[in-house]
């Protein structure tokens, strides 16, 4: 549903997005993961037909956004960052507009169905300026999905909202996942865990890591991270004991131990037991960390 | 062409739905109407009644009238982020444009509707120039398509109504005065080519006089195209920021 290949965008000499790839199946729920400035805002614009692409190619619904923009818009219902409202509009006026523009032709049943969906229906007479934040946002919701498009683009859906709502939010976009294709962004990782079948992270315009949240927790994680506390040895010590370990690639003070940075896929917990012992220092703890994709994420960025 | 339509519907409720555009229509209405009365006043002694009243108060009147009507349009959108929006939906960047234009002509045309009422005072007192005032009614509409078209495209120029109104009148100003200006200037080539750049040299000394030209009307719609134009690309430069 979604292609992306090599997408590209500079703003000048700044790049924004540099060689970005990635794929949404149909009925797919993909997060695009990354800090502020990261470029998310800047890919979904591309996916959109809002902005062309600097280089690069991607497809939506299978129509290429520079020599069919007109189609990818029509098969797109995206939600920008700040949710884009005419104040003066009522809730209904305001959806059939979209859906009119959008070329649907039973205005007032999609309509109707749309905002039954974000439960907006007893506010259809309500000015869009009278509504909250919360509220707000919904309306930005139903205005993507009026038109029935089979791909969903929401740029940060749950920024600046409620816990509630934001629960509510999430299920919308779950529920959304079952007959369209969804990529929204966020930078919040659990959320991301939570809603999506696929997760892209990206970080100062490139692709950093990719994949199910799980399997990207295990590729990732698998003996990452040790912690190991001792008595009989300061830092230096420890450090100057492991030294010799080539696979452990970072030791840093955590509470009263240190925490051990293991190249993934290494299982260093009996190497490290046997050296500290042999070094005459006492043992009192050594496990296995368990990362959260918090953990990851952050230590991703910090390793690029 | 939906595209078009479903903007333009947009336009016209939204004129409705804002306190500005009836103060407009309530401003526009007791001006001409003191003017009506004056004249007519004036007219029972002394002249005919004047038949291109309304349009030349109006030609002058479009400077800051025009802004005011216009300044709305794209300013808006550009600062509630709703542009981004207009420029995914599938229609072409001129829909919008087109759509925008057409909304504010047709609401300047209704206002012009409602001064008819002193044409129908007039028939009913007296024999007026008819058809000298539908070519002036006919000149100040094509007149006022092309203000407003001046007028959207300084909207489309900043985020700030203020400052998009500010421009506007400005530049309608200059197109103006070209006509004075090309009154007082000794070159007779120069004030020739002053008076045929303004608005007013298309207007003041034709439609108003009840003279219907074609060189004239294709002014107005030249600047009304070019205008829009413009308009479209500046519009579209949007993706490129
Ligand atoms: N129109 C623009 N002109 C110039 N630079 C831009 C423009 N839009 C974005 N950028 C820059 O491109 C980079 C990526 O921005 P983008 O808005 O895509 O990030 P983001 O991941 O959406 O961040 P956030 O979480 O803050 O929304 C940033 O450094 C930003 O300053
Ligand atoms: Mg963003």
């Amino acid at each position: 549903m979604i292609e992306v290949e090599n997408l590209t965008k500079h703003f000048g000499t700044h790049l924004a997005v540099d060689h970005v790839s990635f794929t949404a199946q149909p009925g797919e729920i993909v997060g695009l993961l990354g800090p502020n400035g990261a470029g998310k805002t800047t890919t979904m614009r591309m996916l959109t037909g809002f902005m062309p692409p600097s280089d690069g190619t991607a497809r939506v619904a299978g129509f290429d956004v520079l020599a069919d923009s007109l189609a990818v818009r029509q098969s797109v219902g995206y939600l920008p960052e700040h949710v884009p409202v005419y104040p003066d509009m009522t809730v209904y006026g305001y959806i059939s507009f979209w859906a009119r523009l959008r070329g649907v032709r039973n205005v007032r049943q999609h309509v109707d169905a749309a905002l039954e969906r974000v439960q907006l229906t007893d506010r259809r007479k309500m000015l869009v300026r009278h509504l909250s934040k919360g509220l707000t946002q919904r309306l930005g919701l139903a205005q993507a999905l009026v038109h029935d498009p089979p791909v969903i683009i929401l740029d940060e859906p749950t920024i600046g909202i409620d816990p509630q709502q934001v629960i509510e939010v999430r299920d919308t976009i779950r529920q959304l996942g079952e007959n369209h294709t969804v990529l929204f962004s966020t930078h919040i990782l659990s959320e991301a865990e939570q809603v999506c079948d696929r997760v892209v992270i990206i970080q100062q315009g490139r692709v950093v890591a990719q994949g199910a949240p799980a399997t990207l927790r295990q590729q990732l994680q698998s003996g990452a991270h040790l912690y190991v506390e001792v008595r009989g040895a300061n830092e230096a010590k420890i450090r100057e004991i492991l030294n010799p370990l080539r696979d452990i690639q970072a030791i840093e003070p955590q509470g009263n131990g240190f925490s051990l940075r293991v190249k993934p896929g290494k299982d260093l917990r009996a190497a490290v037991a046997e050296r500290v012992m042999a070094a005459g220092v006492s043992l009192l703890e050594l496990r296995p960390v368990a990362m959260t994709l918090e953990d990851i994420f952050l230590d991703i960025i910090k390793r690029n | 062409m939906g595209g078009i339509l479903t903007v333009f519907r947009r336009e016209v409720g939204q004129y409705f739905a804002s306190p500005v555009a009836y103060l407009i229509a309530f401003a526009l209405l007791l001006i001409t109407g003191l003017l009506f009365n004056t004249d007519l006043t004036y007219s029972m002694r002394v002249k005919p009644a004047e038949a291109a009243l309304i349009p030349g108060f109006l030609s002058f009147a479009l400077v800051f009238f025009a802004p005011l009507l216009t300044m709305r349009l794209l300013a808006e959108e550009k600062r509630e982020g709703t542009l981004e929006l207009l420029l995914t939906a599938p229609v072409p960047d001129s829909s919008i444009v087109f759509g925008k234009f057409l909304g504010a002509w047709f609401y300047y045309s209704l206002l012009l509707v409602l001064t008819f009422i002193y044409q129908f005072i007039l028939l009913a007192i007296a024999q007026p120039d008819i058809g000298h005032a539908i070519s002036a009614y006919l000149g100040i509409w094509l007149y006022g398509g092309a203000s407003l078209a001046v007028g959207m495209l300084f909207s489309g120029l900043t985020e700030n109504q203020i400052v998009a109104a500010f421009l506007g009148m400005t530049a309608l100003m200059f197109l103006w005065l070209g006509d004075l200006a090309g009154q007082i200037v000794a070159n007779l080539d120069l004030a020739y080519v002053l008076r045929q750049l303004s608005l007013q040299g298309h207007f003041s000394t034709s439609f108003a006089v009840g003279l219907l030209r074609a060189e004239d009307a294709a002014y107005f719609v030249g600047i009304i195209a070019v205008m829009l134009f413009i308009t479209i690309r500046v519009v579209e430069s949007h993706r490129w920021r």
